[in-house]
């Protein structure tokens, strides 16, 4: 098991009355899984898989993540647990545009404190990996909306990371750069065992996962087996 | 890791060009107008610390008192007592030396020279670090006919300093001005500028002494006195005993003056450390020390730095705070890979270190730029060696970092504070409820408008002082000092003057003024003597109210008359002046009191007008010739008095100089002043309204949406130009109140040094805030106007 959800609620408070963003959740994750979070807009998948990837925090409920109590941890320790284990990518990639492509994937790896000749060889095996060592020196603003996500990802894979949560990875993308970039995620997954959460409203995208959570109003309405 | 950090600062730094010119531009300006002040503070407290034996060394002081036991009177300077009386009686005295000023007409071959000189003890090299490029320290003033120069001075005389060594020059230091031979025993270079002592022309204090002069009287003020005290004494017992010595040795004397002149004060020596004397207002650097300053200004020039340097950091602050919006995405990726807080901290520190390093290098160009005209302003000889100083490089350095961290800090905890999934998904509260920001511009606009407000004060102040009708005319009127003179030399003078027709008229009176006291219906009243003759009141205009002028008429006038002015008949109490006298009990002469003049202020403003008395005794002597000239071809008229003088005194340098410019050099100070404010003013403004433009352009990008939807729903361009301004403006006015009432205050502490004063209206408060508004609302809606030209489906679309 790579992590775990136990009773998750979140809410706000707006006026007097309060709202729930989640209710409810219970969720396992094992280690290698492909995990697609669907629903309608305002159902709670975003705030769920920023739940999971420790920048927020539930208001009530359990997270065990590698066998570690998440919310019950000290920020340095959650701090280093986020490090090593969880990349992000994004719909908007957040690429940091004053940074080279190559100084972008370094980034994660310098926050690790990993030494300059160490990184040296992790990004130049990252770069050879997604085929993107001529646009090393590049700035964001000099590629396609596919190449950059394409850095998004490779960045995100730069600390080796167990799990990959993407919010809507492809939402920005035209079809062909879209499904370029879910087969790079299925071929993560099958290739390097890596555990992949995504956030999605295409259900085609959807199917290159082995489980799909439905959400509705804060709820898991189904989850599909594929 | 630092590497990259550098980077994204580096890159931060040129791909937002405006911000970066603005907080450079004002830090650096900031950051050198302190340099300027630490070097000259450093300058200040360095004066006289070269003497090796500095600490040793004291000047002999003295307070009078008054009957009441008030101190009335504080004397930097003695007689040629105390020097050698102290150091017989007291064992801590090592050794003395004593230093005396006289200017002196020099002669070499058919030259005349002005020259200014000190006469000294002959250990002066000895007590003082003074090196000497030739000659021997402990012997080059024993002789009496001996004479020191330093480079500049024997280059002036002799054309080389080299080759001085064993020349002579002639000096009127004989019987009755005869001139007198003195040989050049020593050489030294140009004196420290931070030494209270400047060598031109060293003389032997014998020399004064010679011929029966020698003066025994202790209450006798007109010499400084340092004694050389052994190390470790204890400054408290040294003067106790000085007091000692002063009651036992002295008590003769004090009892003959007190019956002699009716004399009711008392007097105590005393010690000041030479360290102190540059700096001090009480026992100021006179009579052979030069350049003594007041503490007052090392304040003010510091306070001024260090606002500077505030409002610069607040830029800094307030800017990079208002910028972080855009940087908010960065700050969240760096988050969300893994960057901790304290990570990010470091960042930002490094980019506000980064900028603080450019801004330091800018300044000290600046420092070297600006240093001549900074020199000529607070009357310094700075130079660009000063700066390779130790201590000051230690201060510099620790000023870098200061700044560093006071404009870094808080920009660094805020934006590290940011909450990712706010930033990444555009959730950042865009609140305008910035306190903090809001309160620090209007700090820095309540000292632009207090700055304003002082340099309209002083400007004012300033005119007031040098128009002000000083009761005579001061125009046309040439002034030309002479050698002490008779009534017989005056009229040959005026005789010869007046052969030129555009000579009008020629007055006279004495060169030196000196007060003095008397009797008037048997109390005692005390004044400033005049000596005058019947031309002076109808050269220099000053009317007579009552009673008449010394008249030829009355041969008795020179011997038996004197005219007052009306303060001195306040001061008497007189109602009428038939048959009042002045008695001189002293003299036992007695005056009639022959006129009265109309008050005029012949000395400076900075004094109340003060009794006067004019007199035409033949025992004073004339030294003063007022020329009142026709305006036209004025050089013409200028060489004739030049002839006129050089054929007359021969052996006198001849100076002129016109009165009224005269009384204008009387401001000097507040001339300067009035600058440095100005100055202080404009960068000030300059500081202020680049950080306000950059504040400008940031609000109205942070609200490009609004502005968009307002327009498309049918707001004007200057309604919304309006809108984006409003609330600056609001932060004007609100600075502009906080500073009236600190800038009145100011003023008021100010004008306390001016017995005359301008009046300060409240339009010169309006004023200011007039012109702060102004300007503030010209940088603001340059912004605003561009934002409100801006197309609307642009603005709309990009969100």
């Amino acid at each position: 098991m790579l992590l775990q959800l136990n009773k998750i609620f979140k809410w706000v408070n707006v006026g007097g009355s309060r709202t729930f963003l989640l209710r409810d959740i219970n969720l396992t994750v094992q280690q290698g899984e492909f995990i697609s979070i669907m629903g309608p807009s305002g159902s709670g998948k975003s705030t769920l898989l920023h739940i999971i990837g420790m920048l927020d925090d539930a208001d009530e409920g359990e997270y065990v993540f590698a066998d570690q109590n998440v919310f019950k941890l000290k920020e340095k320790q959650r701090s280093q647990l986020y490090k090593q284990h969880i990349g992000f990518v994004f719909q908007a990639y957040h690429l940091i545009d004053e940074l080279t492509v190559y100084e972008n994937i370094e980034t994660p790896l310098i926050y690790q404190d990993m030494k300059g000749s160490e990184r040296k060889a992790v990004v130049a095996d990252i770069l050879d990996r997604f085929g993107i060592v001529g646009k090393k020196d590049l700035f964001p603003s000099q590629l396609s909306g596919g190449q950059q996500q394409l850095v998004g990802i490779a960045r995100a894979l730069a600390s080796n990371p167990k799990v990959i949560l993407a919010d809507e990875p492809t939402g920005n993308l035209n079809s062909k750069q879209g499904e370029e970039i879910m087969e790079l995620f299925k071929k993560l997954n099958k290739e390097d065992g890596v555990t992949i959460i995504q956030v999605t409203h295409s259900e085609k995208n959807a199917s290159y996962g082995s489980r799909t959570i439905h959400l509705l109003d804060g709820r898991v309405d189904q989850i599909v087996n594929s | 890791m630092l590497r990259n950090y550098f980077k994204t600062a580096w890159k931060n730094l040129v791909s937002n060009k405006v911000y970066s010119i603005i907080n450079i531009s004002g830090l650096s300006i900031g950051l050198a107008c302190c340099m300027l002040i630490i070097l000259y503070n450093k300058d200040e407290v360095s004066f006289d610390r070269f003497h090796e034996n500095a600490e040793n060394i004291y000047r002999i002081v003295n307070t009078s008192y008054a009957e009441d036991g008030k101190a009335e009177g504080f004397n930097a300077v003695t007689g040629m007592m105390p020097g050698p009386s102290f150091k017989r009686s007291v064992p801590e005295v090592k050794d003395f030396v004593r230093v005396q000023e006289q200017d002196f007409t020099v002669k070499i071959g058919t030259k005349i020279f002005d020259q200014k000189a000190i006469y000294v003890d002959d250990n002066f090299f000895n007590v003082f670090s003074f090196p000497l490029i030739s000659g021997n320290k402990t012997n080059a003033l024993r002789d009496i006919y001996s004479v020191v120069l330093n480079e500049e001075t024997a280059k002036k005389f002799f054309g080389a300093s080299l080759s001085a060594m064993g020349r002579v020059i002639e000096l009127p230091t004989g019987k009755e001005g005869a001139f007198e031979n003195f040989t050049v025993t020593g050489i030294v270079p140009q004196s420290p500028q931070n030494s209270s002592i400047k060598l031109q022309m060293v003389l032997p204090i014998k020399l004064n002494m010679r011929s029966g002069l020698a003066d025994n009287q202790w209450i006798n003020f007109y010499l400084n006195t340092f004694v050389v005290l052994r190390p470790g004494a204890d400054i408290k017992n040294v003067a106790d005993k000085f007091r000692q010595v002063y009651k036992r040795e002295a008590a003769e004397q004090i009892k003959e003056i007190k019956e002699k002149y009716d004399m009711k004060s008392t007097f105590e020596y005393g010690l000041q450390p030479l360290l102190d004397i540059h700096l001090s207002t009480k026992f100021a650097a006179m009579n052979g020390l030069q350049d003594g300053s007041n503490p007052i200004y090392s304040k003010i020039l510091g306070g001024i730095a260090f606002f500077m340097l505030l409002i610069a950091s607040i830029n800094f602050i307030n800017l990079t705070v208002a910028r972080s919006l855009k940087r908010a995405k960065e700050i969240g990726v760096r988050k969300v890979v893994g960057g901790g807080r304290k990570q990010l901290i470091i960042q930002f520190l490094g980019e506000s270190f980064i900028l603080s390093f450019f801004s330091f290098v800018l300044a000290i160009l600046l420092v070297l730029l600006v240093m001549p005209l900074f020199n000529s302003l607070s009357n310094k000889m700075l130079s660009f060696s000063y700066l390779l100083d130790t201590t000051l490089i230690a201060g510099y350095i620790a000023l870098f970092v200061v700044t560093s961290l006071l404009a870094g800090f808080y920009p660094a905890i805020v934006l590290s504070g940011f909450n990712p999934v706010q930033t990444l998904y555009n959730r950042m509260p865009l609140s305008d409820k910035n306190y903090l920001s809001k309160g620090l511009v209007v700090l820095q606009f309540t000292l632009t408008t207090f700055l304003i407000i002082g340099t309209i004060t002083i400007y004012l102040q300033f005119n007031y002082l040098a128009n002000f009708n000083l009761g005579y005319n001061d125009k046309n009127l040439v002034a030309v000092a002479t050698d002490q003179m008779k009534a017989g030399k005056v009229e040959l003078f005026r005789q010869q003057l007046l052969q030129d027709p555009a000579i009008n008229s020629v007055a006279v009176k004495n060169r030196w003024n000196w007060n003095t006291g008397a009797k008037v219906d048997g109390n005692d009243i005390s004044f400033r003597i005049q000596v005058v003759d019947s031309s002076y009141f109808p050269v220099l205009q000053i009317p007579i109210v009552k009673g008449r002028n010394f008249s030829s008429a009355f041969p008795s006038d020179s011997t038996q008359s004197v005219l007052v002015n009306e303060a001195f008949v306040r001061k008497a109490g007189w109602k009428d002046i038939s048959g009042k006298q002045v008695d001189f009990f002293y003299d036992s002469l007695k005056y009639n009191v022959i006129g009265v003049v109309k008050d005029y202020h012949y000395a400076s403003l900075m004094e109340k007008i003060k009794p006067e008395l004019f007199i035409m005794h033949p025992k004073y002597d004339y030294g003063l010739l007022l020329i009142k000239i026709k305006p036209a071809n004025t050089s013409a008229t200028l060489q004739h008095i030049e002839k006129v003088f050089k054929a007359l005194m021969p052996f006198i340098p001849y100076q002129y100089d016109f009165k009224d410019a005269q009384n204008i050099r009387q401001y000097a100070a507040e001339e300067k002043w009035k600058q440095i404010i100005l100055f202080a003013a404009i960068l000030t403004i300059f500081i202020s309204c680049i950080g306000l433009f950059g504040l400008a352009t940031l609000a109205a990008e942070k609200r490009t949406k609004e502005i968009g939807i307002r327009k498309v729903l049918g707001a004007s361009v200057a309604s919304i130009a309006g809108t984006l301004s409003n609330s600056f403006v609001k932060l004007v006015l609100i600075a502009a109140l906080i500073a009236f009432p600190a800038a009145n205050f100011a003023i008021k502490k100010w004008m306390e040094n001016y017995p005359y004063q301008v009046e300060i209206n409240l339009w010169i408060f309006l004023f200011a805030g007039f012109v702060v508004l102004v300007i503030a609302l010209a940088t603001v809606s340059f912004q605003a106007i561009k934002a409100a030209l801006a197309n609307p489906v642009k603005s709309l679309r990009t969100e």
